[in-house]
């Protein structure tokens, strides 16, 4: 009898951690963003203003573009991560000369702190740096990579696919060792061409790998706050001011908490959205062919 | 993250550091700026123990970047972990108006300060902060580089002369170069190779900033923001600063006489290594370029041909936290910081910068210890401080106006057209402004 009651308790007692660590670092500062939208500081004094600041973000032009510059980035950093990513690890599984050479060098981005990543392109990109040194040898003129409307943001999402693509590669690696071998055998005695196995064995039985790395990514490129603090402040002309620096400039800068919370809050409930929709499609079509 | 962490984490330290202090003594907690800034802070809280045994002044000090964001979060939570609190001019309205200082009341005596300087700490009438020190700009040139493309000069303090105050006041008051006058020598000064400059005709120390730009649109007539704080349509947009942008513009894209993007610090380092001819800065720099071994004269801060001389001030103050338990210790240091001989004395031999306490600038403009290069660029600053600085304007929204004037002038620098980045900046200030205007 004690048997039935136990794996209940162990259960319980395995995942109070963690769901501590939830309440505590995800769930509570949500909740505390959330409450702080809904009020104003004024004269040193929380006055409650209920969704006036979610309104007054209705015709904040400001709030818009950054809107649209988050939504931008992340159509584009995504895709291109995501797919870069996948590239990188099905040359990682190869054995061809060299490879280890080649496996070290892709996993160094890992080993090197953002900031630190982002100081030394920081001097890469300024205008005598090492970027157009060498496409000046080329003969291609400097660009301002950092300093210009039309390639800052381009620049943001090179540095931050510099950094990041490594850290999913390895989680795609692990995707790509789980398919089992005797499956690309069949394959191969059926005559199929290297094309049709990525599309129709290797991408549908890295789904479930392909879906974690594609919620994760999203998520962290929504939130993604330091290159842009360090390189950009959100300028020029606001071509990169994202929704987290919009927030952050809003509360640290300005000591307008209350529009902070609700740029805030739009954020989570924006990723929440993409977040579900992304598990619906993919998780969803796995099941129905099933 | 790391900023509340590091917040958080300085105020658990600072707590138990005040906790383990002997019952009968006193520990003051005060946040200040790294670098020379605590140096001096802490000379000044050296003497003031001496003179006050028992009670202790414990620095936190925070890198500049850090700093601001620092103290907002720690005033706004109420952290009785701090006493005192450095402040930056312009902040003051900031803070005041949501309640972070305790004003100063009358047993203050500040009848032997700068009254400028001292009105740049009042807010609604009250004084909630009392001026440490004051700054003066100045126009530093590279003799040699001048030499060198046989250019002549402005007029301006060199090292190998003297200079008595009344020197010092003609100088500034008939000789000063226009920004016309630098432009046509900066083109000059500029030398290109294959592309790539190799010396900068000039540059101002703080790229887009609002302190060291106010003077630009103002030395035309029209001040940044209107009297009430929060109204920037007809002043940042208006035609005086269109054509002070439109300058600014041309210094980096159509002479490409100045670089772009320049950090903290990184002019003054173009400069001592001879590759800037001519550098618009603080008189903070003077220690670090006599130590650089640079050839170098300094000049009068310049204005606009047919405008009027406007030079930057205002500089850091001191405000009691209005959280603090200990209000009376804590006013009697930042009275001590600086009204006292003493206090100030101790603050301008340690950090040199220009002071705010009238007894000590009359020393300057008399004393022959400053009739010499380059002590007698203080005199300048003396002129300016007493003639021509125009403090930054008085508003809450303080914070909203700089950051929307450093991307409208960093944009413009940036090839954005004037037209367009004055017009955002208007629209993005008066948008924020209001949402804390009381």
């Amino acid at each position: 009898m004690t048997r039935s009651r136990s794996p209940v308790l162990l259960i319980a007692a395995l995942l109070t951690p963690a769901l501590i660590g939830l309440v505590v670092f995800r769930l509570y500062p949500i909740a505390l963003a959330a409450n702080d939208s809904f009020f104003n500081v004024l004269r040193g004094q929380p006055v409650f203003v209920g969704l006036d600041n979610y309104v007054a973000l209705l015709t904040d032009s400001v709030f818009w573009n950054s809107l649209k510059v988050t939504f931008w980035f992340n159509l584009l950093i995504n895709p291109i991560q995501i797919a870069l990513a996948l590239g990188l690890a099905l040359l990682y599984v190869q054995n061809f000369k060299g490879v280890t050479l080649y496996r070290v060098l892709f996993l160094i981005p890992i080993g090197v702190s953002l900031p630190t990543a982002v100081l030394i392109w920081r001097i890469m990109l300024s205008q005598d740096g090492l970027v157009n040194g060498v496409i000046g040898i080329a003969g291609v003129p400097a660009q301002p990579w950092l300093t210009s409307e039309a390639l800052a943001l381009y620049s943001i999402i090179a540095i931050a696919t510099w950094k990041g693509i490594s850290y999913w590669m390895i989680f795609i690696i692990g995707g790509l060792q789980n398919i089992s071998p005797e499956i690309y055998d069949a394959a191969r005695i059926d005559g199929i061409k290297p094309w049709q196995r990525l599309v129709y064995i290797t991408i549908p039985l890295l789904r479930p790998t392909l879906l974690f790395v594609l919620v994760a990514d999203v998520s962290i490129n929504f939130l993604l706050f330091a290159p842009i603090f360090m390189l950009t402040q959100g300028g020029p002309a606001d071509s990169t001011n994202v929704l987290m620096y919009e927030a952050y400039k809003s509360g640290f800068i300005f000591g307008d908490m209350g529009r902070a919370m609700a740029v805030i809050v739009v954020v989570v409930a924006i990723l929440l959205v993409i977040v579900g929709l992304q598990f619906k499609l993919l998780s969803g079509r796995r099941e129905a062919k099933r | 993250m790391k900023i509340i962490q590091t917040a958080i984490a300085a105020g658990l330290v600072a707590s138990m550091l005040a906790g383990t202090a002997l019952a009968q003594d006193k520990t003051l907690n005060m946040i200040v700026i790294e670098g020379g800034d605590t140096t001096a802070m802490q000379a000044v809280a050296d003497a003031y123990k001496a003179a006050h045994p028992g009670v202790t002044i414990n620095l936190q000090p925070y890198p500049f970047a850090q700093f601001f964001q620092v103290a907002e979060l720690r005033l706004r939570s109420k952290d009785a972990g701090i006493d005192l609190v450095y402040v930056d001019a312009p902040l003051v309205a900031s803070y005041a108006s949501r309640g972070f200082l305790s004003p100063f009341d009358a047993s203050v005596d500040t009848s032997t300060l700068v009254t400028s300087a001292l009105d740049a700490g009042k807010y609604e009438g009250n004084q909630f902060a009392l001026p440490i020190n004051n700054s003066a700009q100045v126009l530093f040139f590279n003799k040699t580089l001048f030499a060198n493309a046989g250019i002549t000069p402005p007029d301006g303090l060199t090292a190998g002369e003297t200079a008595s105050q009344a020197q010092v006041d003609e100088l500034a008051a008939t000789k000063r170069w226009t920004w016309e006058q630098v432009a046509d020598a900066a083109q000059k000064l500029t030398v290109k190779d294959g592309g790539r400059t190799t010396t900068y005709g000039f540059t101002v120390e703080q790229f887009g900033e609002l302190y060291q730009l106010q003077p630009f649109g103002e030395s035309l007539g029209t001040d940044v923001i209107g009297p009430d704080g929060y109204t920037a349509k007809g002043y940042l947009d208006s035609e005086a600063w269109t054509k002070a942008a439109t300058y600014w513009a041309n210094l980096y894209n159509e002479w490409g006489v100045s670089p772009k993007s320049l950090g903290y610090g990184e002019a003054a380092q173009l400069f001592g290594n001879g590759q800037l001819a001519m550098m618009a800065g603080g008189t903070w720099n003077l220690p670090g370029l006599e130590a650089s071994g640079v050839d170098f004269g300094v000049a009068p801060y310049p204005y606009f041909e047919g405008g009027k001389v406007v030079t930057p001030t205002g500089s850091w103050y001191v405000g009691v936290n209005a959280a603090s338990g200990n209000q009376a210790e804590a006013v009697d240091f930042a009275k001590y910081l600086t009204t006292s001989a003493e206090g100030t004395k101790t603050w301008f031999d340690s950090l040199q910068q220009l002071p705010t306490y009238k007894p000590l600038l009359d020393e300057i403009s008399t004393a022959a210890a400053f009739d010499s290069f380059p002590q007698d660029v203080f005199r300048l600053g003396v002129y300016d401080s007493l003639n021509t600085a125009k403090a930054r304007p008085v508003t809450a929204a303080y914070g909203q106006l700089q950051d929307a004037f450093r991307t409208a002038f960093v944009d413009i620098a940036n090839g954005v057209a004037v037209k367009d980045a004055l017009a955002s900046a208007v629209q993005k200030f008066e948008a924020a402004a209001a949402r804390v205007a009381p």
